[in-house]
């Protein structure tokens, strides 16, 4: 048994010693400024415990399969990614109009107004904000159709599907709570007929439509329930399931060409 | 860099690289989407309706399109309501509530092995019943 090594292995080994040498001649103070900085997130400190780099350089260098077939081109493959995108929107100018909405009875309308009226751009966000939700909810019951057509939902992707018709519940619930809030005619008698509509279900019916009016008709605290649920429980929520979905289809990739 | 799985499919059906090849292609979906929405909002406003007032109902209330269909079919199952109490919430409430669920758990129920739309008819057919159906609630929702 000889000691030799391998050509290949020489340069590697010295290339690990070198680093470390080099690691070990760093000051405290650079390891710390590496440590709480960009630079350690991506060269220093940081990557050298967790591997950042490494574990990006994996994410942006994996493929995505494309292909184009008659049926399933990739116009309809859009349709998801077009959905998450309206989605950014929405977060984008809702984040906007959040600066200037009073989320009360008195005020809410008038500070829509005031958005529409006075806020510099502010008619821009708004319209974009409407025109994108319900774009949103056209392109994600697109992209389900495009799913149950192509049976793109098969093993192994049956929780990808199920997880993406919550993705369209949360959707829907997004438009519901929305429409009160800028507090006009429409929305108050709209939101009023369809919380009415939940009385229809047994036994439960009565008792979660009055949870989600907060009393027996639509007031204040509907007003601060629908708000706190379109703004804060159903972004987080959304996001999650999101995330879940896109992890999925990240792992699996997606279906096979018909 | 490192090895990917499922290398075999993909040479098979062609791939591209996450970045930046396919991050381009989302950043142009995204200029188009933007250009759409910043058109629409600058075309079509939405309106400024007056404000909401608790003593004055409006004549013709209805839920938003997305909610119409579900909308109407309550209330054609409320017009059914002469055969019994029973029928709206039985028919409008709990045949909806199955067909959602149906829905969702659409991939443990449905187990043809085929994908391809010749080879699965009735489930085709079905869809596109539903989705006539549905457009046909919403429709006459509308102009009712």
């Amino acid at each position: 048994m000889t000691e030799e090594k391998t050509p290949a292995e020489e340069p590697k080994r010295d290339a690990s010693v070198q680093k470390r040498e080099e690691f070990e001649k760093r000051t405290v103070f650079t390891e710390m400024f590496n440590l709480f900085s960009l630079v350690g997130f991506l060269y220093g400190a940081l990557d050298e415990r967790l591997s950042v780099q490494e574990g990006m350089q994996r994410q942006f260098g994996k493929p995505v399969w494309f292909y184009r077939t008659r049926l399933e081109n990739n116009l309809l493959a859009c349709l998801g990614g077009i959905s998450f995108l309206f989605y950014l929107f929405q977060v984008v100018t809702g984040v906007l109009l959040l600066m200037h909405y009073r989320p009360t009875t008195a005020e809410a309308y008038r500070s829509v107004v005031d958005i529409t009226n006075h806020v510099p751009y502010g008619w821009l966000v708004r319209g974009i904000h409407r025109w994108g939700a319900n774009l949103m909810i056209v392109t994600v019951l697109l992209h389900m159709m495009r799913v149950f057509f192509t049976a793109a939902y098969r093993s192994p992707r049956e929780v990808t599907w199920v997880n993406g018709v919550l993705l369209l519940v949360f959707t829907l619930a997004f438009g519901f709570s929305g429409v009160l809030l800028p507090w006009h005619q429409l929305s108050y008698w709209a939101t009023s007929a369809g919380t009415d509509t939940l009385s229809a279900i047994p036994v439960v019916g009565e008792g979660i439509k009055y949870f989600v009016r907060g009393g027996a008709t639509i007031g204040q605290l509907a007003l601060t329930r629908f708000f706190a649920f379109h703004v804060v429980i159903l972004p987080g929520l959304m996001l999650m399931f999101l995330v879940l979905h896109f992890l999925m289809i990240r792992r699996q990739g997606i279906s096979e060409p018909l | 860099m490192a090895q990917y799985e499922d290398i075999e499919a993909y040479r098979k059906y062609g791939s591209e690289p996450f970045f930046p090849h396919h991050v381009l292609r989302q950043a142009i979906q995204f200029l188009a989407v933007f250009a759409l929405l910043v058109l629409l909002a600058s075309l079509a406003p939405g309106p400024m309706l007056p404000k909401a007032d608790p003593f004055d109902a409006p004549a013709n209330v209805k839920p938003d399109w997305y909610f119409l269909s579900a909308y109407q079919f309550l209330r054609l199952t409320e017009k059914l309501s002469f055969l019994g109490q029973w029928v709206p919430r039985v028919l409008g409430v709990l045949v909806q509530g199955l067909g959602a669920m149906a829905v969702w758990f659409l991939p443990f129920w449905d187990r043809n092995p085929e994908r391809h739309p010749s080879k699965r008819p009735l489930a085709i057919r079905v869809g596109i019943g539903i989705t006539f159906f549905l457009l046909a609630m919403t429709l006459w929702g509308h102009f009712s």
